[in-house]
């Protein structure tokens, strides 16, 4: 056991002083190239080079995560929950800043990345990905200004996450966990038998 | 693990609300309907699944530092590399319950105060002791294993951001749970002595399994706010029964003996005899079981167990070594101008 651990700790009576919380993050990953970010979870960080390398750190080590985006809980503007399904309505235009729409396809779910949508401000760009993508499995939307989504890179991914991880997943251990039932079990079926084969002829 | 399915200390709820607005409430969420962002809820509603996922977010936390111990000590480079990355999901786990219970109304920063100072608990099942390799084993195996079955009803829960984390949990739960068994089933494969001690271990762990769920239901669960709004979804008996005919079988398959047992203030065992009320009966494959001992779950969940004092202080000194690292942190994020 580490010396920390063995010695009795002692504290003053105080605390050390409150500190704020820091920026709010949200994550998302994806497990294939081409296929959508989903939602992953969050983190707490002070900065964008923090938040990128917290959240590789937390999700991006999933099995065949690919990539991952991130920006801050307050860049992004949610539409209202619908119960079932949000209506698409009636809103166009191409001009102003790009925005990333992602929608969540039930109360519950997770959201994931659709596509994107041109507007010059929020609720424009709120108004026109509703009309391009609301429907049938969209309770709600989201959108965040493109600039404010950060992403893992290329070249990060050539020494990230290539080599065998199984043993942080459960199926990394179906096959020896199923062989090692088969033998012990096996092992009590022999016993059994040997005891009544005793029993049975001395 | 978990937290979540311990009693959270019954204070007093008081609900009080527009009698209209509080049935349409009820009725979504008799109908189904989960509870997102932008919902108007009951206060009671907010502090009491505020208060669920900060106890399960301090359970996460704390309960990673027992294994943290272990991780230099483990055998093999293989083992070593999974109870690290199990470690770093729990932590993990508590971050996101942190984040649920910061939207629900508290800051980071006063949950880890109050858990140091003991206003808020965590789960009781990590105020006991891990003296060997295979108390490892049996937490990953009998604790993780309970928490993924408490945790899959926490997931058809009617708070949605807590239910889309619960969901992201239970993947890394299941790998938890595996590699546990994987640990016990190598251990009973093993030498003389690794079958003593993993039986040594099993006899510390199993009733602390038992009591993981929480004291019996008071009458009337059902209709009491945590399960009616379906914060809870499961009674802690038919938890725990589902468990036990679970576990039992597999125990016993194992060549393990499932005993009673006394224990002394270190929360080792003192005395172990084969549980006589153990045994199944064929027709329903219900399980008959000895109970965990009451008196003293209670007296561990009221700060007299034999790690309680241990834990706390270990989690107390990480948050003022800490400290700097925050005052930093908290530096840095005043004078990083907001993103592009
Ligand atoms: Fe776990
Ligand atoms: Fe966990």
């Amino acid at each position: 056991m580490s010396k920390i651990r063995e010695q009795a700790l002692t504290f003053g009576e105080e605390l050390p002083p409150p500190t704020p919380d820091t920026m709010h993050w949200v994550v998302y990953t994806c497990k294939k190239p081409g296929a959508p970010f989903k939602w992953a979870g969050y983190v707490d960080a002070p900065d964008e080079a923090l938040a990128l390398q917290y959240a590789r750190e937390h999700y991006g080590l999933d099995e065949a995560c690919v990539g991952l985006i991130t920006h801050r809980h307050e860049d992004a503007i949610d539409s209202e929950y619908a119960l079932k399904n949000l209506e698409p309505i009636d809103a166009s235009g191409t001009d102003g800043d790009e925005w990333t729409v992602l929608t969540l396809n039930r109360r519950g779910g997770n959201h994931q990345t659709a596509g994107v949508v041109h507007a010059p401000n929020a609720n424009t760009a709120l108004a026109r990905a509703q009309a391009s993508f609301a429907g049938s499995k969209v309770c709600s939307i989201r959108v965040v200004k493109s600039s404010q989504v950060l992403e893992t890179n290329e070249e990060e991914l050539l020494i990230w996450r290539h080599h065998d991880m199984s043993y942080k997943l459960a199926r990394g251990y179906s096959k020896q966990v199923r062989s090692k039932w088969t033998r012990i079990r096996d092992e009590q079926t022999y016993e059994d038998y040997r005891q009544e084969d005793i029993a049975d002829h001395f | 693990m978990s937290g979540a399915a311990n009693p959270v200390a019954p204070a007093e709820i008081t609900i009080d609300e527009d009698p209209d607005r509080l049935a349409e409430f009820e009725q979504r969420i008799a109908d189904g309907v989960l509870i997102e962002p932008g919902d108007w809820m009951p206060e009671a509603y907010r502090l009491l699944q505020l208060r669920m996922a900060e106890h399960h977010a301090n359970s996460e936390i704390v309960g990673a530092l027992p294994e943290g111990e272990w991780i230099t000590r483990a055998p093999g480079m293989l083992r070593k590399l999974a109870l690290t990355a199990k470690v770093q999901d729990e932590v993990g786990h508590g971050q996101m319950l942190y984040r649920v219970s910061q939207e629900l109304g508290k800051s980071r920063d006063d949950m880890l105060r109050d858990l140091v100072t003991g206003k808020t608990k965590y789960h009781n099942c990590f105020n006991y002791p891990c003296p060997t390799w295979a108390d490892i084993a049996m937490v990953q195996w009998l604790i993780d294993g309970a928490a993924i079955m408490n945790q899959k009803t926490l997931a058809d829960g009617a708070y949605g951001p807590y239910v889309r984390t619960m969901n992201r949990i239970n993947m890394e739960e299941a790998f938890h749970f595996k590699s546990g068994e994987d640990m016990v089933l190598t251990l009973m494969s093993g030498t003389k002595a690794q079958k003593a001690m993993t039986q040594e271990a099993f006899d510390r762990w199993w009733t602390i399994a038992l009591a993981f769920f929480g004291p019996h239901d008071k009458p009337g669960a059902e209709d009491m706010p945590a399960m009616r709004w379906r914060m809870k979804i499961e009674r802690n008996d038919s938890l725990r029964q589902r468990f036990v005919n679970r576990f039992a079988p597999a125990a016993i398959d194992l060549g393990l003996v499932i005993n009673v047992v006394t224990k002394n203030e270190q929360g080792l065992v003192t005395s172990a005899t084969p549980d006589e009320q153990l045994g199944v009966d064929e027709s329903t494959g219900q399980w008959s079981f000895t109970e965990p001992d009451w008196d003293e779950f209670w007296k561990v969940i009221r700060g007299h167990g034999p790690c309680n004092a241990q834990r706390l202080a270990l989690r107390r000194f990480s948050y003022e070594q800490g400290a700097w690292v925050r005052r930093a942190i908290a530096h840095g994020a005043v004078v990083t101008p907001p993103a592009a």
